[in-house]
């Protein structure tokens, strides 16, 4: 049987509308810093460095080339992988199965506050025939979305609503978030239309921030002085580009990762088998129609649940306790490494304030962005 | 590290730029055809996978359900109709638009995928889901996506 492989350091900085003193490779340096000393090893303990994100969003073009300096990763096997940041974990974990190595580093960061026009960065992704000469903001994508999700499954707006109040009150007892508050549905519904039916507090604002997370082969790690949380199963999944070829109302690239990872892991009935889980939440209905996908909820189920308290941190399956992307800010690539980084902490018992008692099982689920239909899906155990 | 306060976070040195990405993107084979039978007769055209019996909108010269090379092209029929649509209220740099753009997808019966596109000549409260819709076309066509002016709802 192939050996297992466990997340053994975690480093975070704080999740912020704005870092004006710091450059994103000084960000990617304090995560680093942190999760070297959560681990317990130094840099040249690590084999294999992969990092997450795109062209343009810090400024330059060739950004991989910018990853090595601030993870103590020069002159060492390098990787840029351009998808969400689930997708880099899968790679990382690839090659520490090969028996190639035994520590990996992944890493993700959003400098977001340094785009200035990140929907022109967005509408460049779009069909440049097809699709981009129209020069719309690209949010028009959700709003199509939206609406047939809605159409389809029979969830409501209220419901969908009910997303953005849990994860940005769920965020007030997480010390990282940068946009906790306290909102109702009504606000919600009464924010400003920006593609209708999504209206203005139904997308997560951007924020800045890293994260780095160290994985290692079981028996070195547990050699080290982290508890480990074991990867059970890990899929990724990518949709077709053309927008007028999707589904519009259903995530299958949620529904295919989610099954990739359940079948390593073992998983056959998720509804019961997972403890909890993070899921993108970058627009509020995807939190929904992810955890339909994934089998959390049966097909026009996932609104009613959530009204009646099923994802709450104290239902029978917390969604987002972290506060998801709503609640902590969008880190573009990064945001799926956030959400493994609170399914490792909760795995672990170290998060604080809004710990959930005896889980054992967590899912992680991350989307792409607007204009994808990507995304990953990984299972972590801390058994 | 700084040490000691920020009070005042203009004087932060930052690098203001831009990006220009000029380039080109080659219409393909199936590209040319659709736009130059746009442009010259004023129709769309798909392409057809007997294999599969789908045919596709915009057209493809693959199949990418049997990844077969498709060699058949169909006009389609002058109406669709909207599958979902939304009114968009932001332009590219984030302003507020005084009126919202109404952006909706089209479909066509028997027809896989469609056309996203501005509808036109319609008040806001008639755009549904299902609406039937007819292409509004320049009258000097140059093969673009532009020779498309917007959807309309359809005239008997």
């Amino acid at each position: 049987m192939r050996e297992r492989v466990a997340i053994v350091g975690v480093g975070y900085t704080s999740f912020r509308p704005l870092s004006p003193e710091v450059s994103f490779r000084e960000m990617v340096f304090e995560a680093a810093c942190r999760a070297y000393a959560d681990a317990g090893l130094e840099p040249d303990r690590v084999g294999t460095f992969v990092a997450v994100s795109e062209d343009y969003l810090e400024g330059t073009s060739i950004f991989d080339e910018y990853v090595p300096d601030q993870l103590g990763a020069v002159l060492k096997p390098v990787q840029t992988i351009c998808q969400d940041g689930i997708t880099a974990i899968a790679s990382a974990y690839l090659q520490l199965a090969t028996g190639l190595f035994e520590v990996a580093l992944v890493e993700g960061h959003a400098k977001a506050s340094n785009v200035l026009y990140p929907a022109h960065i967005e509408a460049f992704a779009m069909d440049p025939v097809f699709v981009r000469p129209l020069g719309l903001n690209p949010r028009f994508v959700a709003g199509l979305e939206m609406r047939s999700f809605l159409a389809q499954t029979g969830n409501t707006e209220e419901q969908v609503a009910l997303v953005v109040a849990k994860n940005k009150a769920n965020a007030l007892k997480n010390p990282l978030a940068a946009y906790p508050a306290l909102v109702t549905a009504e606000d919600v519904l009464a924010s400003r239309p920006v593609a209708t039916p999504v209206k203005e507090l139904d997308i997560a604002p951007f924020a800045d921030g890293a994260v780095v997370l160290i994985l290692a082969r079981e028996s070195v790690a547990r050699t080290l002085k982290s508890q480990p949380v074991y990867i059970r199963g890990i899929g990724w999944m990518q949709d077709t580009p053309n927008l007028d070829q999707r589904d519009w109302s259903q995530a299958s690239y949620a529904e295919l990762a989610g099954r990739m990872a359940y079948r390593q892991a073992g998983i056959r009935d998720p509804k019961e088998e997972i403890c909890f889980a993070e899921v993108d939440d970058t627009f509020s209905y995807k939190e929904l129609q992810h955890i339909e996908a994934l089998g959390l909820a049966r097909c026009g189920e996932a609104g009613v649940l959530l009204s009646e308290g099923y994802f709450l941190p104290d239902g029978p399956l917390p969604v987002n306790v972290s506060g998801g992307s709503l609640g902590n800010g969008y880190l573009y690539d990064a945001s799926g490494l956030r959400s493994v980084l609170e399914v490792v902490l909760q795995l672990r018992g170290q998060a604080g304030e809004r710990q959930l008692p005896d889980v054992r099982v967590g899912l992680a689920q991350s989307w792409r962005g607007i204009p994808t239909a990507s995304g990953g899906v990984i299972i972590l155990s801390n058994e | 590290m700084l040490v000691g306060k920020i009070d005042r976070v203009g004087r932060i040195r930052t690098l203001h730029g831009d990006m220009g990405v000029w380039h080109k993107y080659t219409f393909g084979l199936a590209g040319e055809r659709f736009f130059r039978a746009l442009a010259e007769k004023g129709v769309l055209l798909a392409t057809r996978c007997e294999t599969c019996r789908k045919t596709y909108l915009p057209p493809k010269i693959y199949c990418p359900t049997c990844f077969a090379e498709l060699t058949v092209w169909v006009e389609l029929p002058p109406r669709g109709y909207v599958e979902t649509y939304t009114f968009l209220y932001e332009d590219l740099e984030e302003n507020r638009l005084t009126e919202p753009v109404a952006v909706a997808f089209v479909t066509f019966p028997g027809v896989e995928g469609g056309i996203i596109h501005r509808l036109g000549e319609v008040r806001p409260e008639e755009v549904c889901s299902g609406l039937e819709v007819e292409a509004v076309l320049a009258a000097e066509r140059s093969g673009g996506l532009q020779d498309i002016l917007y959807f309309r709802p359809s005239r008997e």
